[in-house]
């Protein structure tokens, strides 16, 4: 049986760890303090280098 | 598995008012006396939200008491809702992929708010044309294949060596296959490592032999990968090594085959020895400076940010740095000059390096790429005469020593290695990752990962927060044990028609195709497990012998001949 | 972002905060705070009907204050999960005023404005810290005016008013013009009151305010008291009309922003705030400047920086398109002051130190480039779990084991760590899930093989 991880924040580092683990069948609890994730990311018009949408 | 009921074809339609979002701005009951209309629509229901609990149950009934066989949502976005719905018809008993959606919010309650008459024209329009799909939609059994739990790491460099152990201590065999004689890579050849100077030769002791002592690693050294064949989770891989060539089975590979120092050939007039790069200024102070050495001036950018290498290699400034302290500290009261364009002294550690060094002396000067400095031989030492941009004077400083710092370029196999795992590198010779920004460490086609100076110039930290991510991204399927792609992928429908040209082939952004001799001859075949749908192959093919499931020539005809059938 | 709402192995817990931390690495007890939205997550599809019949405007934080949104909200429109949320500051409703309006446009019957928070425990075996950062607030800097100037934005609100979903819908409106637009709002609705009760006088006396006022102000009726009224209430119409019209007529020379500077390091490489770099922000200019270039093409945009630090992978690459084909010039040196100059024009002077002169430019608007600084809450959440910070309060990691805490079973990752940019940030989070998964993972018993 696998454990669970807990990661802190929902911004692009947090989503990406836990689909990370959770695609390796690990059960993630994600906890953000905002209403909705996304992080600083969300609010960007357009990211570098590649320009293209943020999210 | 769900019967196969797709010779008898009734469809249900939802109708999903989403609140007021769609049923606030489209005429709801006419659309749906509309629907009822239409061929082999035999049940057509309204819901408030369809994707609510009650709606997924009208859903599932309708499926059991109507005997409805394929099933249209005509509500929001697929992207959102399509797998809820998918799910919510296995789970009833239709096979998930007899359902279609259709999106008469996102694209027309949403974008024509003014306009109820033409609004509702258009959503009746495009449930027409869903309904025209729907009727001759297959199911598709989703796509398995089972993982070879070993993975191969390319490279012993730091970044590679950090992938290996990573993996061997989740539990997986790993083969490392270094093209040297001894693990290490780069940090080998390097004196101290900054910002915190231990001391490169330990370091790289202590991890090889965690690696040599582990029992889930076999690394070979002296050697090299020959041959790949196949795809995730069933590669066959030929390791050559001097005793002898082995074929292994594989089921994931990490790329980490670093990067090599630029040599400055005719640059500066670089010579090894009063002239010479930082990578040979590590060995120099690793054996001690010649106490006779006063005055050293470091060049920066010296063939980097020109037009044949356009980028800059990052971590050059840094290791400016660093020597020049290093410098410092064996001759107190040496001068140190470094002649820059931009100090990358990036991040909060090396812009700590980068105060400390100014408050040990450290003279920075700025250049100007149009004006670059000059360095001249003189009687036994060399003088280097700069443009000093900030001071508007031509400056000419005496040097014992003139050090260059070159970029880290790609390696020379680089192209060949792309070759045998077919996978692309960028305009400077760097392997090209599958997407910049999102997937810095993955490639497009699945099944390969990247990390290290392979991808990109990184220092210490960066190349080992690589080595241990791309661990996880080939650990996933390593995980799993199997690969399970939806089957919404190409096949060759017309094997008569396809003759064999390879257009396709070269096309796959994915390395999904390949050519088979058959009895018939050269066909196409198409590796399921890698396709991902894109359907650049089938739209390609002038032979229409490769088509998309759930995508086919008929069905999309289907659609068209349904919105030119205006009622 | 879909993925992880979505994904059958993620629980999400949004607008949710840590409590408590016990136990030790492969077991810790983790206490969460579900804080109560006054909207039930399950029943909410976010279909968003309830903030269009709310009747409480808020500033919005998401578009930094530029826009609003109401008192009921989704944080922003694609956002995860989107359950809405009601603000308790705001709702009048929450504030003994009465409302429910929201609560009888849901169809869903999701408000509840008697939930509690909810207290949740948790056992994990690791704990990954990815709590990013904030951007430095840079009305700390007195020779900025960042506070007094309209003109001068943060890169972040510069963002959103790039943003096509952002509260100008893209346009690079300048917010001194913004602020006259919306007095021209305040002052229209004013007239529209004062008009509708002109009109009821003129009605009843049979005549037009204006003709009226002229025989008033000569002396007539000055004994009637209705009469008198009418008087007052036209005079304090023209008091409004003469301001709105001016304003309308200065609102005709509005335009959007096409003279942009880009001041680097605001916050960052400076003793007196964070004197590290904070690594990405020369990109989000460059960025910046060449979106806004693509927006409208005359725009021209000067750069103003100590060394421009395009370091990743097609960075510098990206700098020099920018310059060649985006009108963007790059200034080696640190701005001085920015002041106010005609027509709420920020002026910035420099030094450029390769013509070692002090300068002086006017531009139509100014964007700072802030620093990443760590955010709040980190110092509490740190004292929670026990981790070590650095001395700018980033959680502490060292160069050879980069996402790993002082507290085994503790990783971090992205800006939480130091400031990077979003490859960076996306790399560490692949690792930190490496390192968290050899605890949470039972290891395989694989057989090994003999090569
Ligand atoms: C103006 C601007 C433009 C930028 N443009 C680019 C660009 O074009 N390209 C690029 O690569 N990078 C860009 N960046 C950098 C980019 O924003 C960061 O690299 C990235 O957002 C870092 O992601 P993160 O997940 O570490 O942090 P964040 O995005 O800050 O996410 C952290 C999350 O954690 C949550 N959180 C915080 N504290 C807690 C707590 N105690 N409990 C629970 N949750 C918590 C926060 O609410 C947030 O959702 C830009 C930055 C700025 C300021
Ligand atoms: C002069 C200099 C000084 C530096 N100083 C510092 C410092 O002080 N601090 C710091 O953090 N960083 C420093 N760096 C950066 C550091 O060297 C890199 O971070 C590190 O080497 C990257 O590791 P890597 O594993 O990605 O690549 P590499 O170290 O280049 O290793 C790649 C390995 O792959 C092998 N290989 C290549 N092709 C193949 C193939 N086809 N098959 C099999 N094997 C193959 C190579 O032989 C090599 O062993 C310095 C770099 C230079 C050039
Ligand atoms: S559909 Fe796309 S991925 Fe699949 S074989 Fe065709 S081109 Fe390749």
């Amino acid at each position: 049986m696998n454990k669970d991880i807990l990661v802190i924040g929902g911004g692009i580092a947090g989503m990406q760890s836990s689909l990370d683990l959770a695609d390796m069948g690990v059960k993630v609890h994600l906890v953000e303090k905002l209403p909705s994730i996304g992080g600083k990311m969300a609010q960007l018009d357009k990211t570098f280098p590649t320009n293209d949408c943020a999210i | 598995m769900p019967e196969n009921r797709d010779n008898d074809v009734r469809i249900g339609v939802f109708i999903c008012h989403c609140g007021s979002n769609i049923a606030g701005y489209l005429e709801m009951e006419t659309l749906a006396e509309y629907t009822e209309t239409l061929p082999n629509v035999t049940f057509v229901q309204r819901n408030l939200y369809t994707c609510s609990e009650g709606g997924i149950n009208e859903i599932k009934k309708a499926i059991k008491e109507q005997n409805v066989t394929r099933v249209v949502v005509a509500s929001c976005t697929p992207r959102t809702h399509g797998p809820l719905f998918m799910s919510s018809c296995g789970e009833a008993g239709l096979h998930p992929y007899l359902f279609e959606m259709v999106n008469i919010r996102d694209q027309c309650s949403w974008v024509h708010m003014q306009l109820k008459e033409d609004g509702t024209t258009k959503a009746k329009d495009l449930i027409r044309m869903g309904v025209a799909k729907a009727a001759l939609l297959e199911p598709q059994e989703p796509i398995m294949s089972d993982v070879q739990l070993r993975a191969l790491v390319i490279g012993g460099g730091i970044a590679g060596m950090t992938a290996t152990l990573a993996l061997a201590n989740r539990g997986y065999e790993v083969v490392l296959v270094e093209k040297q004689e001894a693990l290490g890579g780069m940090l080998n050849r390097l004196n101290k490592l900054g910002p915190v100077m231990t001391d490169a030769s330990g370091f790289i002791e202590g991890i090889t032999e965690k690696i040599t002592q582990h029992p889930k690693i076999t690394a070979f050294t002296n050697s090299q990968v020959t041959e790949v064949q196949g795809f995730i989770g069933k590669y066959k891989v030929d390791i050559e090594t001097e005793s002898k060539t082995r074929n292994i089975d594989i089921g994931v590979i990490i790329v980490a085959t670093g990067g090599r120092v630029f040599v400055p050939d005719g640059l500066y007039g670089y010579d090894g020895k009063k002239v010479v790069t930082q990578l040979e200024m590590e060995q120099l102070l690793k054996k001690g400076l010649d106490s006779n050495i006063k005055n050293v001036v470091m060049i920066q950018c010296a063939g980097s940010r020109n037009e044949e290498r356009p980028y800059c290699s990052r971590i050059c400034c840094q290791t400016a740095v660093k020597n020049a302290m290093l410098i410092k500290e064996q001759i107190p009261d040496a001068r140190v000059s470094i002649l820059y364009r931009d100090m990358q002294m990036y991040g909060v550690e090396n812009e700590e390096m980068f105060r400390d060094s100014k408050a040990k002396g450290i003279r920075y000067m700025n250049y100007d790429p149009e004006k670059p400095p000059e360095v001249k031989p003189v009687a036994k030492s060399v003088q280097v005469s700069v443009y000093h941009s900030l001071l508007g004077q031509e400056l000419t400083l005496p040097a014992d020593l003139v050090v260059l710092s070159t970029p880290v370029v790609a390696q020379e196999d680089a192209v060949a290695t792309s070759h045998l795992l077919r996978i692309p590198v960028d305009e400077n010779g760097f392997f090209l990752e599958g997407h910049v920004k999102l997937k810095p460490l993955d490639f497009a086609t699945d099944g390969v990962y990247l990390c290290g100076s392979a991808r990109f110039p990184a220092n210490i930290r960066e190349a080992v927060a690589q080595g241990l991510g791309a661990a996880s991204r080939a650990s996933i399927p390593l995980s799993k044990g199997s690969v399970v792609v939806e089957p919404i992928i190409s096949v060759l429908t017309n094997e008569e028609a396809c003759r064999g040209c390879g257009l396709c082939v070269a096309l796959c952004p994915y390395s999904a195709l390949e050519i088979q001799n058959t009895e018939k001859g050269r066909k196409v075949h198409v590796i399921d497990v890698a396709c991902k749908g894109c359907g650049v192959c089938a739209a390609t093919c002038y032979q229409h012998a490769l088509s998309i499931n759930s995508f086919t020539d008929q069905q999309l005809e289907a659609q068209i001949d349904a919105f030119l059938e205006v009622s | 972002m879909l993925d992880v709402g979505r994904h059958p192995n993620i629980s999400l817990m949004a607008y949710s905060e840590i409590e408590k931390v016990e136990g030790h690495e492969g077991n810790f007890t983790v206490t969460v705070r579900r804080k109560k939205r006054y909207v039930d997550e399950a029943k909410c599809t976010g279909c968003g009907a309830c903030a269009e019949k709310c009747p409480t405007s808020v500033p919005d934080a998401f578009n930094t204050g530029l826009g609003t949104r109401k008192a009921i909200y989704s944080y922003f429109a694609q956002g995860i999960p989107s359950t809405h949320t009601i603000d308790p500051d705001f709702c009048r409703q929450l504030n003994g005023k009465k409302c429910g309006i929201c609560q009888k446009t849901c169809q869903a019957d999701a408000i509840d404005f008697d939930q509690e928070d909810k207290i949740v425990e948790l056992d994990v075996a690791g704990i990954i810290i990815a709590a990013g950062y904030d951007v430095f607030d840079p009305s700390q800097i007195p020779e900025y005016r960042y506070s007094e100037l309209p003109n001068v934005l943060t890169a972040l609100e510069f963002e959103r008013l790039l943003s096509a979903s952002g509260p100008t819908d893209g346009h690079l409106d300048l917010p001194s013009d913004r602020a006259v637009e919306a007095e021209i709002k305040a002052l229209e609705k004013k007239i529209g009151k004062s008009k509708r009760m002109l009109e009821k006088f003129e009605k009843k006396f049979d005549e037009s305010s204006k003709q009226f006022y002229e025989k008033y102000n000569k002396g007539d009726y000055s004994d009637d008291k209705d009469r008198k009224k009418w008087a007052d209430k036209y005079a304090e119409y023209l008091a409004i009309m003469e301001p709105l019209e001016d304003l309308k007529k200065k609102a005709e020379s509005f335009t959007t922003a096409k003279r942009l500077a880009f001041i680097q390091c605001v916050g960052s490489r400076d003793f007196r705030f964070y004197p590290f770099c904070s690594g990405y922000c020369c990109m989000h200019s460059i960025k910046e400047a060449i979106i806004a270039h693509e927006h409208e093409n005359e725009t021209t945009s000067r750069i103003f920086g100590m060394d421009i630090r395009a370091i990743g992978k097609g960075f510098e690459e990206y700098k020099i398109r920018g310059g060649n084909n985006s009108n963007i010039t790059y200034v080696r040196g640190r701005v001085g002051e920015i002041s106010q100059g005609p027509n709420n024009n920020p002026v910035v002077t420099y030094e450029d130190t390769h013509e070692r002169l002090v300068k002086s430019q006017e531009f139509d608007m100014v964007i700072l480039a802030t620093a990443c600084v760590p955010t709040i809450g980190i110092i509490e959440l740190a004292k929670i779990l026990g981790v070590e910070l650095d001395k700018y309060n980033f959680i502490k990691t060292s160069p050879f084991s980069p996402v790993d805490t002082n507290v085994p079973g503790i990783f971090a990752c992205g800006c939480a760590g130091a400031p990077m940019d979003v490859p960076e940030s996306v790399a560490q989070a692949s690792s930190a899930a490496e390192r968290a998964a050899e605890i949470a993972i039972q290891l395989r018993q694989v057989q090994n093989v003999q090569f």
